[in-house]
């Protein structure tokens, strides 16, 4: 076309920021309350499915029984490695700075795994199967994060 | 409320989450913010079909889906066609700066266009001193702050010696 | 191939401001359970599971994935519709299409909001587009007073008119034990209420409520079978506005806009000459008071120029002759995700008879809901105690 015309290019930065806040629900704030008041793990059993839940919830996913607050159970503090890997980047919502070990440990008496930080031990000395435990932070605010990370036990 | 307090602490945890993004105006829009920008000039477009001017100039008319090719210069004067005075503060959310109220708000049909464009309105926000059919010129920040942005609209201001019809 | 579809159960949360007590995948759940309830069916006997609600408004992504567990679709298909305000009907009109489609026979809608868990004002800026309009987007308030300024100037309409519609709609919200907004106000209320954008006063606009609502849709046979008052979808339209363009609020416009154009074509698919006679209840969505005086034209209940007279007559309240909104309307419960939905779901209530203390006081056969969303999209259902009427 004749008239075709040179077109500068035109970019923007833009953000957006959004601040959120998260509502845990009851048996959600049963968890956090007693994560942080207690430093003890609770899951939730479903009697139908014969499973416990972690993290807990009020309906089983699989046969949609509602679930209260009396069929939450203690789990863990000890758990089994199930899987794990070492996150070498870095994103401003990662919980720590790169590098860092991640894995999923299913605590004990749970049926599904916990995600979370793995800590005091070197990336080459990990292996599935691996007894682990928690470690609380002193000062606990009712997040997952008040547990500060994993280690193998010792 | 029982004794105990404790137990019906409900938790909830905040979480701020920032996302940035770059935008591409694309051709038409970006041709549009370049003139705004650099000339202080606004643009339309004109569909081949239907003849509106819409504004900001895109590649095609919603209403017939054809392609629109005939740039139009528009006026820097316009006729406001809507108006309200706002009460509460509006802040731009890519500056974060607010604009405190009281304030008058308006919505101006530039000569030419066939589109509204909305903005500030420099007039004493009061009711008894706007109407719609008051005409309006646009004011824009000075060259050098021109970003390319709507924000480079500094109000829209009323047109000299105008009298309320009755 | 189209088949029949029934809206053959329902159910809704009490929408509150506040809704601390439940995370956003149990408020859902509240409404799935009550749904089922209503429909005596079990989750099992869902083909499909469709969600919908405000992108990001609740501060999380994907919220389909995370509510697995409460809203029934584990083990199910299943899928995620934004559409803005409209999102509660598109659910509606998607699932109905599921249905008609002939493979799928009972399909669970669900539309929600926890509106307190995100920052609606920053999300809501994100609508505006990012290089023309978003720095100005703080005025979302602004384009409804425009609308107002331009429908007083244009017909001689008053604030008192605004007024009027802000109490009707939270009138008939005390009769609603769900509603969010049950305010016993006056006119004089209203008017004494906080300017915002002028002629917008705080109650003159609608809340940001919390809650939920489902639907169950199902095919004919299972309509006859296991529905005691199936209620039938006869006939559903969408119609978007022009991107960019703003003279919606301009009430002289003479271009067709969306609110005028699926008004026709829905009336055109059912034959519909005289709507305030066809249809025995509507429940229009309103964001902002001015917005229901200009639907009752758009919606040919009335003129151009007359809705007002309308609401100062008295025509559209809940023992009127056009009566619009007797739920309380989004004016008295507005969680955004569910709000379309609730539309179609309280028309469906008065169909079958069921609206308790909001039921309209004459016999209901036919309902028209609307939806409306930024960019200003609208989405209207026209429901039927008859399957063929």
């Amino acid at each position: 076309m004749a008239e075709e015309t040179n077109y500068e290019i035109f970019e923007v930065d833009q953000h957006i920021t959004a601040h959120s806040r998260y509502f845990a629900g009851k048996m959600g704030s049963l968890f956090y309350r007693t994560l942080r008041d207690e430093k003890k793990i609770m899951g939730v059993n479903c009697k139908k499915c014969n499973k416990v839940f972690w993290p807990p919830r009020s309906t089983c996913g699989r046969c949609f029984s509602q679930l209260a607050e009396s069929d939450m159970v203690e789990i863990g503090p000890q758990g089994t490695l199930e899987t794990f890997t070492l996150i070498t980047y870095s994103e401003p919502v990662h919980p720590r700075t790169a590098p860092f070990i991640y894995g999923i440990i299913k605590l004990d008496g749970a049926d599904t795994g916990m995600a979370h930080i793995i800590d005091e031990v070197d990336f080459d000395d990990l292996s599935i199967g691996m007894r682990m435990e928690p470690v609380f932070e002193e000062e606990r605010k009712g997040t997952i994060l008040d547990i500060r990370h994993f280690k193998p036990v010792s | 409320m029982g004794s105990d307090v404790h137990e019906e602490e409900l938790i909830s945890i905040p979480i701020t989450v920032d996302v940035p993004y770059r935008f591409a105006a694309g051709k038409y829009l970006g041709k549009f913010l370049v003139e705004l920008r650099d000339n202080g000039t606004f643009y339309g477009i004109r569909c081949p079909v239907c003849k509106r001017v819409q504004m900001p100039p895109r590649i095609v008319c919603a209403q017939c889906h054809v392609k629109n090719t005939e740039w139009v210069k528009l006026g820097n004067e316009g006729t406001l066609v809507g108006f309200t005075i706002m009460y509460i503060p509006l802040t731009d959310p890519t500056t974060g700066k607010p604009h405190d109220p009281p304030f008058t708000y308006g919505s101006v049909k530039l000569d030419g266009s066939d589109s509204v464009l909305d903005h500030l309105v420099n007039i004493e926000p009061d009711v008894s001193k706007i109407w719609v059919g008051m005409r309006m010129r646009v004011v824009l920040r000075p060259k050098g702050e021109r970003i390319g942005d709507l924000s480079d609209i500094l109000y829209f201001e009323p047109l000299e010696g105008q009298v309320q019809p009755e | 191939m189209k088949r029949n579809v029934a809206i053959v159960g329902g159910g809704q949360t009490y929408h509150a401001a506040r809704r601390h007590d439940v995370n956003q995948v149990e408020m859902v759940n509240e409404a799935v359970r009550r749904a089922l309830d209503d429909a005596e069916m079990t989750i099992d006997e869902m083909d499909a599971v469709l969600l919908g609600n405000m992108e990001f408004f609740e501060g999380t992504h994907m919220t389909d994935c995370w509510m697995v567990d409460g809203s029934g679709v584990y083990g199910r298909s299943g899928l995620k519709i934004t559409t803005g305000g409209t999102v509660g009907a598109t659910i509606v009109c998607a699932g109905a299409h599921h249905v008609a489609s002939g493979l799928f026979d009972r399909v669970l809608c669900i539309g929600f909001e926890k509106q307190e868990e995100g920052d609606t004002g920053a999300i809501l800026s994100g609508v505006a587009h990012p290089l023309y309009g978003r720095s100005m987007a703080g005025a979302a308030v602004g384009y409804f007073a425009m609308m107002g300024t331009s429908y007083m100037a244009t017909w001689g309409a008053t604030e008192e008119h605004s007024a009027m519609v802000a109490v009707k709609a939270r009138q008939n919200a005390r009769k609603n034990e769900y509603a969010h907004l049950k305010l016993d106000i006056s006119v004089q209320d209203v008017l004494n209420s906080r300017m915002l954008a002028y002629p917008i006063r705080i109650l003159d606009m609608c809340p940001a409520s919390n809650g939920a609502c489902a639907m169950i849709l199902a095919d004919e046979k299972t309509a006859r079978d296991r529905s005691k008052k199936p209620v039938w979808i006869r006939a559903m339209d969408t119609a978007h506005n022009e991107q960019f363009e703003l003279d919606w609020r301009d009430v002289t416009t003479k271009r067709k806009i969306f609110s005028r154009v699926c008004a026709e074509r829905i009336y055109k698919k059912l034959g519909v000459k005289d709507p305030a006679e066809y249809f025995d209840v509507f429940e229009i969505y309103e964001p902002a008071t001015w917005s229901e005086l200009v639907w009752y034209e758009d919606l040919g209940l009335c003129r151009p120029g007359e809705g007002f007279r309308l609401v100062e007559e008295g025509k559209t309240g809940i023992d009127g002759s056009i009566p619009v909104n007797p739920s309380g309307g989004v004016l008295s419960t507005n969680c955004i995700g569910a709000s379309a939905m609730l539309r179609v779901w309280e028309a469906a209530l008065q169909i079958r008879g069921d609206a308790g203390g909001h039921q309209v006081p004459r016999d209901v056969r036919r309902a028209l809901s609307t939806a409306y969303g930024g960019t200003n999209w609208t989405v209207m259902i026209a429901l039927s105690a008859d399957r063929d009427d």
